[in-house]
């Protein structure tokens, strides 16, 4: 008999656990299998997507960037620029904090105080001063006429200030912010639990309960998905693709990622890596036979599966400054024959080496695509050496200026969808007392260019700063400051009864999700 | 023998410190941690700003003096990425790791010691022969296959067991443990069964090749001939017998599970330290990389000491000098 009393006890747990389940069946519950554990949940004390996908899931911006890249209000209702350098934002009314509190102005000038002394000191580069005009306004200066600060706002957390303000981590060990989701648990390396905020202004979020698990290894998190352990999956691999497809009860979603692979090139008198007296590069004519030698459709199907979008500008569409009709791989089409005809005309028909530097563990394929070119340009006569590396190595190895490098493979994304930020960014002429060109590896210097940008970067209207940037996107098409290659695309595998939108910059948020009882 | 202690710990501590050079000289070689966190267009002050708040804008030997003054005083860094101390976020995720390292152990000792005599006390039988086929593939196929054949066979085709993760843990003096619960017993198995895959072949083949060696002893027949019967002889002097080279291997390979462990941890998204130092090498978070292997470095010299000392209680002939 009393051999009996365990398996009794294991009946009546059973039972229990079944009547709990039960319960909890009216609860909906979504569980995510991302590519890596967050690392912070402070969003100022680093960037990196697996982080930035938790902060917005418990904090909200002034200003939200949509799925396809429109920005809309947020925590801030409306907004107005009362000259060029001075906006008027209207915050929202009964915004509550996970704590119950109100969310009031003192907290977005708070905010922006605090992010001056992080890591992430950059991201508030364009906000001169933030003040606050009453408990629902604030008002926000900028250095200069900056059209598109809205844009840039939708990257800027708003934490509370009675919360984070009360030590140097205090956000850390208690998250508070207003988003749709509250930190409930986090068990470091095996999950994340968040609880939807009921009280959310954007009304109570569909999914009740999101549990965010990190599977590095890409086969098991297609793996935990077929087993119904997780309904969706962040980069699903390519090789996994059509195993999930032909599962029944899953599907795969894809969008073209914001992440632009470029090439940058070298434009200094004497290149580095290249052993000629002179840089060929400067040669406009050179850069356009790089240019087409390289097989991008080639590229796309024999490296990425298929699995790219070959750019046709420097920007995604959409963008402040994005060219319609313009596509810079037609102004450029392979063409090995004319790429030879070029270098010859330029001076360098015998070809020339070059050493090109790339990753081998960052992007989709990195170091497949920097082989595939070697052996493209090398038809064509130009040697190219490859020094591939790791990213931990990679940031620091081509760091600006970069002593180094003459060719450099990297991604380059502009989340706030604005061509301007990128090419003052990477094209600016360095070492003026702008700080622009922080990225302007190649040193590349075009008058032309600095005086475009400086006149999108004096007017306040957003109209008029899309032209001015479209003239400097014509002009870089034809200058080649960089070779614009592909959008790696997103890949997602979906189990059947999740309604998912993915979004451009990959921001996958439990909010906008739905899924079936 | 307390002359030995002495001098073992001593020898202790200067592996340690040699282990300390090495990881921070290698350190420099895997990166730059700053542009690991600053976003990429950061203008110079920010990145130095950054640079400053890590320490690392001093030169690389005032680094490690550094590091190991505050070593000395019990401070072992902080980690760049998580702004944790990052002893504590080893020693948070250790539990995980020593876990399925117990599990693994378990299973190694319960499937090799018995398979190990069996094979050794009866070569010529056919399942001692079917035994040494399967340790030889335990031996050679490689951790991270069988680790993926596993889930593909039992999570994904049978729906027996969950794929990854730890699942449902209860406290035990405020440490996570996932085998007191049905559900985290069900994760561990799969990651536990893979991680004791080569240790339980070393450990069987060192079992047989032991017993083979002592049935031909002439005590054992003598045993025999006294009238033991055959499975005493062969568990209660055989075994005994032939169990020191056993101990030996299983110190080190109690070293080696909790090294290994970093393969299996990556595939099956177990949490602990293992998967913690691939993460932290990716991003190049040097303190943690050192804390983690001045720890696997302290828990090899602690085993090794403990196996030499492990040897006279087993084997009286043998004496610790």
């Amino acid at each position: 008999m009393t051999r009996m009393l365990p398996l009794w006890r294991a009946g009546m747990l059973a039972l229990g656990v079944s009547a709990l389940a039960v319960g909890a069946a009216c609860a909906k519950e979504l569980t995510i299998g991302m590519t890596s554990d967050a690392s912070v949940v402070d969003p100022q004390a680093g960037e990196e997507l697996n982080s930035t996908i938790l902060f917005y899931h418990i904090y909200d911006p002034l200003v939200r960037r949509t799925a396809d890249l429109k920005f809309v209000p947020g925590l801030a209702e409306s907004w107005e620029i009362v000259d060029p350098t001075t906006w008027r934002f209207k915050l929202r009314p009964g915004v509550k904090f996970h704590n119950g509190e109100d969310f009031k102005a003192s907290d977005v000038v708070f905010t922006f105080n605090r992010l001056k002394d992080t890591n992430m000191a950059e991201l508030g580069a364009n906000v001169a001063s933030v003040m606050a005009v009453d408990d629902h306004t604030v008002e926000i200066k900028t250095p200069s006429p900056f059209a598109t600060l809205p844009n840039k706002l939708a990257e800027i957390l708003i934490l509370s200030e009675k919360n984070a303000g009360a030590g140097p981590d205090a956000e850390t060990a208690s998250p508070l912010g207003t988003g749709p989701y509250k930190l409930e648990d986090w068990a470091k390396e095996d999950h994340i639990t968040l609880e939807a905020f009921p009280e959310y202004w954007g009304g109570k979020p569909k999914i009740d309960t999101v549990t965010l698990r990190p599977i590095t290894n890409p086969a098991t998190r297609t793996a935990a998905l077929l087993t119904g352990e997780l309904d969706l999956v962040i980069d699903l691999p390519v090789r996994d693709v059509d195993r999930v497809k032909g599962e029944n009860g899953f599907s795969v979603v894809e969008v073209p990622s914001l992440n632009n692979m470029v090439l940058a090139l070298d434009f200094r008198d004497k290149s580095p890596t290249i052993p000629l007296e002179t840089n060929p590069l400067k040669d406009q004519r050179v850069r356009a036979a790089m240019a087409q030698a390289i097989d991008i459709e080639t590229i796309r199907k024999v490296i990425m599966n298929g699995f790219s979008t070959p750019s046709d500008q420097f920007v995604p569409e959409g963008s402040v400054g994005y060219l319609p009709d313009a596509d810079f791989h037609k102004m450029y089409p392979y063409d090995p024959e004319k790429a030879k005809a070029l270098l010859a005309e330029a001076g360098v028909g015998d070809g020339f080496e070059i050493t090109l530097d790339a990753t081998n563990n960052r992007y989709v394929n990195d170091a497949q695509i920097a082989q595939a070119m070697a052996s493209m340009l090398g038809k064509v006569g130009i040697k190219v050496n490859l020094n591939l590396m790791p990213k931990s190595n990679f940031w620091g190895y081509i760091r600006n200026p970069s002593e180094k490098s003459s060719f450099i493979m990297s991604g380059w994304n502009v989340p706030s969808a604005d061509a301007g930020a990128m090419y003052q960014t990477l094209y600016y002429s360095r070492d003026n007392d702008k700080g622009y060109g922080q990225v302007n590896r190649g040193s590349y210097s075009n008058p032309e260019l600095d005086k475009l940008v400086d006149a999108a970067n004096a007017t306040a209207d957003v109209a008029e700063r899309d032209r001015i940037l479209k003239d400097a996107t014509a002009l870089l098409l034809k200058d080649i400051p960089m070779i614009p290659l592909h959008y790696e695309q997103d890949i997602y595998g979906v189990r059947d009864g999740v309604t998912f939108e993915p979004r451009r910059d990959k921001y996958v948020w439990a909010f906008e999700m739905d899924v079936a009882e | 023998m307390l002359a030995y202690l002495i001098r073992r710990l001593v020898q202790t501590v200067l592996v340690l410190l040699a282990v300390t050079l090495i990881v921070f000289l290698m350190m420099s070689f895997t990166g730059d941690p700053v542009f690991m966190l600053v976003p990429i267009d950061s203008q110079p002050e920010v990145v130095a700003a950054a640079r400053a708040r890590l320490g690392l804008d001093q030169p690389l030997p005032v680094q490690y003096l550094r590091f190991l003054g505050n070593l000395l005083s019990g401070d072992f860094g902080v980690s760049y990425v998580f702004r944790q101390p990052a002893l504590s976020l080893i020693l948070e995720r250790l539990p995980a790791t020593l876990e399925i390292v117990f599990v693994a152990i378990v299973v190694a000792l319960l499937v090799a010691i018995p398979l190990g005599v069996h094979a050794g006390a009866r070569p010529q039988a056919a399942s001692s022969r079917t035994v040494m086929t399967g340790s030889l593939l335990g031996i050679s196929l490689p951790g991270f296959w069988v680790g993926m054949m596993l889930i593909l066979v039992f999570a994904v085709q049978l729906r027996w067991l969950p794929s990854s993760g730890r699942g449902d843990t209860v406290d035990v003096f405020g440490v996570p443990i996932s085998i007191a619960t049905r559900d985290g017993l069900a994760h561990v198995i799969l990651p536990a069964v893979t991680l004791s895959l080569s240790t339980t072949a070393i450990l069987l083949r060192m079992t047989r090749a032991g017993m083979q060696e002592v049935m031909r002893q002439d005590f054992m027949r003598f045993a025999r001939a006294k009238g033991v019967s055959r499975q005493g002889v062969i568990w209660r002097h055989g075994l005994r017998n032939a169990l020191s080279p056993v101990v030996t291997i299983f110190g080190l390979q109690v070293g080696d599970l909790i090294a290994f462990a970093t393969i299996t941890e990556t595939i099956f998204s177990w949490p602990g330290i293992g998967k913690l130092l691939i993460d932290s090498i990716a991003r190049a978070d040097r303190p943690v990389i050192v804390v983690y292997l001045m720890l696997v470095a302290t828990m090899f010299v602690l085993i090794n000491f403990v196996v030499d000392m492990l040897y006279p209680i087993l084997d009286p002939r043998i004496r610790a000098t």
